[in-house]
């Protein structure tokens, strides 16, 4: 299996992929700092107080500001799912499934390769990001007056539970990928739950917000933050495994389909 | 002598079609077997189906008693060269076959090997997207042979391959086959493969038709049909020759066929009665027209020949090209 993932990892690094999605993810992420830090300097947060307030309260401070700034990057686990996506589409969309079949021809163990190598690959993108953030995100705080060893002090409450979200979406993102093979109708399916459709459901049927992915991924990521119940979600650990039951019965389902299926 | 590949009943069916019907043949050790057939008659079906690739409506195909999908680093045994395969077009020759060394176990150190086995060296840091049918056509061997494999599966190998690609393809897989591999290698065409290959087993609509070394199959067309021959004295051997019991008729102007007769008895003919000649030649049927007679000269491929083809006039539903 460590050969599988070795070899996954060449593979996807011998695309444009990874380097597409981290150069769009710390984008965003420099984005998001960008915003925070202006939505202070306008006057719009918590302490805001128009255009004349002291500098100490112009940048974040409070535990809450902090760890928002730190988590900044956390809506960057829409690209952990494409990048699971992406990791298991493309050998079909460039027909080189048929060489990873006749070198891993167990079907089932090409998904469960995919499904751990896009956990880590997930996992490790929530560790730029969150490298990228204290960078970025620390020089501009200590640039404005605020105080970079808060922050620091922050990132053990929100760093387990992004990464853990992260390579939670990218496994979601494989399973997809095993069911829906052809790329377009992947990300489509992808994109459109996300962006469009979870959000109406939920405003809908409000008990449903706990069980839909990303319900179950935000009570996941309070892994370290103690936090279970609060805004109706369920508490980490149940959401850990909620989310991983979806990417799970995907991956099975796609094995299934598969295994039948004919690579002509 | 021991098979390498066993294939057994072997049958693929799609919907109401029979694309492959039945076959059972074997591919022996330190031989090459060419598995030959008209286009559309189940050849790529059935190789797809020895890897694992096609799942089979019933039979077996194995390799040493054991199914592809059961070998371990299956591509250390049997290595395969399929058409259709493709690769990651921004993905360079040697990084492709590195991916593939280091997903089943095989030393890095394989990998510049393999692409001097095939002539690829000076393109390893080359994108594939950048590659023409003929060097797709040699990493896919380069692939192939990554594992060291004591099989080989060629599928119309020397499409895409020019003169000197398929010379040079046919003295690799005669090489292959004296270290004692197996090589089963398919084709349409028995002219291609009539230099290379050792055994034939030849299939048309997704039967078996024959089983057999290329030596049995050239007896059946080595009839002699008699000589033919050029001189510039045609008037005096017509008149030498109707002094014998020999049927002759003339083709050209300086041109002569004599039915049933040999070199042997001939040449001295000739030099007896003092003819000079610019050519003989001893014509035989070729091993083409054996194989064209056994096939039924069915070539699903071609649209004249639609209508008799086992779905009408409907190409194979998701079947094979």
């Amino acid at each position: 299996m460590i050969a599988i993932i070795r070899s996954e990892w060449l593979k996807l690094r011998t695309t444009a992929v990874p380097w597409v999605l981290a150069g769009i993810a710390l984008l965003i992420n420099a984005l998001l700092i960008l915003v925070i830090f202006l939505s202070h300097d306008n006057g719009n947060g918590p302490n805001g107080g128009g255009a004349f307030v002291s500098p100490g309260y112009t940048v974040p401070h409070t535990t809450q500001q902090l760890r928002n700034l730190v988590g900044s990057g956390f809506q960057g686990y829409i690209l952990a799912l494409l990048l699971g996506v992406l990791c298991i589409t493309t050998e079909f969309r460039h027909k080189t499934v048929t060489t990873s079949f006749l070198v891993t021809p167990h079907r089932p163990r090409f998904v469960a390769g995919k499904l751990i190598f896009a956990a880590i690959a997930g996992a490790v993108l929530a560790v730029i990001m969150l490298v990228a953030t204290v960078i970025g995100g620390g020089l501009t705080l200590a640039a404005r007056g605020g105080s970079f060893s808060d922050m620091i002090h922050q990132l053990p409450a929100v760093a387990p539970g992004m990464i853990l979200v992260f390579a939670l979406f990218a496994i979601l993102g494989v399973g997809i990928g095993s069911v829906l093979t052809n790329q377009v109708a992947a990300l489509v399916v992808c994109l459109g739950w996300f962006i469009i459709l979870e959000g109406i459901l939920v405003q809908l049927v409000h008990s449903a917000e706990k069980w839909v992915p990303t319900g179950a991924a935000t009570a996941a990521s309070n892994l370290t933050r103690g936090r279970g119940s609060d805004f109706g979600l369920f508490n980490w650990w149940q959401g850990t495994l909620l989310m991983l039951a979806y990417g799970l019965v995907f991956a099975v389902v796609g094995s299934i389909i598969l295994t039948r299926r004919d690579i002509t | 002598m021991p098979s390498a590949i066993e294939v057994h009943g072997l049958s693929k069916h799609f919907g109401p079609v029979r694309a492959v019907d039945d076959l059972t043949f074997e591919v022996p050790e330190g031989r090459v077997t060419g598995f030959l057939g008209p286009n559309g008659s189940g050849k790529t079906t059935t190789l797809r189906m020895l890897l694992g690739l096609v799942s089979a409506s019933g039979g077996t195909a194995t390799f040493g008693g054991k199914r592809y999908v059961d070998l371990k680093d299956p591509i250390r045994h049997v290595g395969a060269v399929l058409e259709a395969t493709s690769f990651h077009p921004s993905r360079r020759a040697e990084d492709h076959l590195k991916s593939v060394a280091i997903g089943a176990g095989i030393p890095l150190s394989r990998v510049a090997e393999a692409l001097d086995l095939v002539g690829l060296s000076e393109v390893a840091r080359r994108r594939v997207g950048k590659f023409s049918l003929g060097m797709r056509q040699r990493l896919q061997l380069a692939t192939a042979l990554l594992g060291d494999p004591e099989i080989l599966i060629l599928d119309e190998p020397a499409n895409g391959l020019d003169p000197q690609g398929i010379q040079w393809l046919r003295t690799f897989i005669r090489y292959r086959a004296s270290l004692g591999h197996a090589v089963l290698v398919s084709s349409h065409l028995l002219s291609e493969m009539e230099e290379t290959v050792d055994d034939v087993v030849i299939v048309s609509d997704g039967k078996l038709v024959l089983q057999t070394t290329l030596a049995e199959l050239a007896s059946r067309a080595g009839t002699s049909t008699g000589m033919r021959i050029r001189t510039p004295e045609p008037a005096r051997l017509t008149a030498a020759l109707d002094a014998v019991p020999v049927a002759w008729r003339q083709v050209g102007d300086h041109t002569l066929v004599i039915d049933g007769a040999t070199p042997e008895w001939f040449g001295p003919f000739a030099a007896q009665h003092r003819i000079v000649l610019y050519e003989l030649v001893h014509e035989r049927g070729s091993l083409e027209d054996v194989f064209l007679a056994l096939t039924h000269g069915f070539d699903a491929a071609d649209p004249a020949n639609m209508g008799n083809g086992p779905a009408g006039a409907a190409p194979m539903p998701g079947g094979p090209t």
